[in-house]
């Protein structure tokens, strides 16, 4: 059986020629930079990995029988180089047991160049696994920020759950903001093999300056200049599910709420609510000297009409 | 996988007894008990002799530390209340970078 030669000097960042003193210290200082309960969430997965190789190689370097043996067939070989056994198998005696990430009782997994040399640490060493008492994993919450259009839509979004598993999950169209999701099944391991609990997906909506949420209604400003609220027009309008043309009508006041049916949220008997598009007047800011013209024009037109009551304030 | 929409709370929380928990933990019963009466181990609420399932996850990361790192449990006690810190942090901290950036 081929298997790939480990480099644990590489490992551990220490020479062939290290005392047992210094292989101890680099070990003891790599244990605590990579241990696994320490680093951040998302990347406790990857640092489980690092540190059973690092425990590997401790257990190997870190006995004086064990280094020797090593160092005897370690010769010329490269980190990842195919490496055959030397015939006779594991040296039988005491069999090793680096210590594994996972739970304290878990069995120890080695790499199968560590057993081809030492043989592999039988499992439930503390004690056996008679009389285990299994239980459900605890459930795990988690957050999830989605936009508008994810919402309108639905859609699979990708999350990494504590120990930088991740995930896709479909999210259903319709949810809201504080909508909890339930992933069956997701959350942790149950302690002693039992079954794993949920995840708990609490989902937040994005903040979308454009867009205001009223019940199942959505509401956002249209800014019109005044010709187009006189005299009416056709604007484009950038909604969540995409760009339309609103017609607005001739004579549309400041305020005025303007509805594109079934283009709100999802409602839960799966029709939408309404878009109300609020008009806003807006005027130029610089207007050139034609446009100041036209208004001077249209303020001579209006003195020229009986005073209307000025309904509402510009 | 597909998500359903739940309202909460789904199931009852669990809890273990003293003895589910020193088996969950790979402790003799009395190890636990002494773990109990030094404060570094707490039943939910006084004298109820039940353990929440985060108890049981704190005790075996407490072990793991022990085994890896050689400090003793109540070191470990504290190094895991500071992570459970860190983590709250580093949650609160994404949640208000995704909302500064929404």
């Amino acid at each position: 059986m081929a298997v790939k030669f480990r480099d644990y000097y590489g490992v551990l960042g220490v020479p062939r020629s290290a005392t047992a003193d210094d292989i101890k210290q680099a070990y003891r200082k790599l244990a605590r930079a990579h241990h696994p309960d320490l680093q951040p969430i998302a990347e406790r997965g990857r640092a489980a990995e690092r540190f059973k190789e690092i425990n590997e190689a401790y257990e190997v370097l870190g006995d004086v029988d064990r280094r020797a043996r090593y160092d005897a067939v370690a010769a010329g070989h490269a980190s990842g180089a195919d490496f055959t056994p030397p015939s006779g198998g594991p040296r039988a005696g005491r069999t090793a047991r680096p210590g594994g990430w996972q739970d304290v009782d878990d069995a120890e997994d080695v790499s199968d160049f560590f057993a081809s040399l030492f043989g592999r640490p039988r499992g439930g060493g503390r004690g056996g696994r008679e009389g285990r008492v299994v239980f459900p994993g605890a459930d795990v919450e988690a957050e999830l920020t989605v936009t508008l259009p994810n919402v309108l839509r639905g859609g699979r979004h990708r999350i990494t759950v504590d120990g930088g598993r991740s995930l896709d999950v479909d999210i259903p169209a319709g949810v809201r903001d504080g909508t909890v999701l339930r992933l069956a099944g997701q959350g942790e391991r149950g302690p002693g093999g039992g079954p794993p609990g949920d995840l708990f997906l609490h989902v937040r909506l994005a903040k979308d300056p454009r867009y205001r949420i009223v019940g199942h209604d959505l509401e956002m400003d249209v800014p019109l200049w005044p010709w187009q609220a006189v005299l009416g027009d056709a604007v484009q309008l950038d909604t969540p599910d995409g760009r339309v043309t609103l017609r607005v009508p001739a004579g549309t006041q400041g305020g005025r709420r303007l509805r594109l049916r079934g283009r709100g949220l999802p409602r839960p008997g799966g029709r939408r609510g309404d878009l109300h598009a609020v008009a806003r007047i807006r005027i130029p800011e610089r207007p050139s000297a034609a446009e100041r013209a036209a208004y001077e024009a249209l303020r001579r037109a209006a003195a020229a009409q009986a005073e209307r009551p000025a309904r509402g304030t510009a | 996988m597909s998500a359903s929409l739940a309202s909460r709370p789904l199931r009852a929380e669990v809890y273990l007894s003293t003895a589910q928990l020193a088996a969950a933990s790979s402790l003799r019963p009395e190890q636990l008990a002494r773990l109990i009466r030094a404060g570094l181990i707490e039943p939910r609420a006084p004298g109820t002799g039940e353990f929440t399932l985060s108890t049981a996850a704190r005790l075996r990361r407490m072990l793991r530390l022990r085994r890896d790192l050689h400090v003793n449990l109540a070191g470990a006690a504290v190094i895991v209340d500071l992570v459970e810190r860190l983590d709250q942090q580093e949650i609160e901290l994404g949640r208000l970078r995704r909302a500064a950036s929404a």
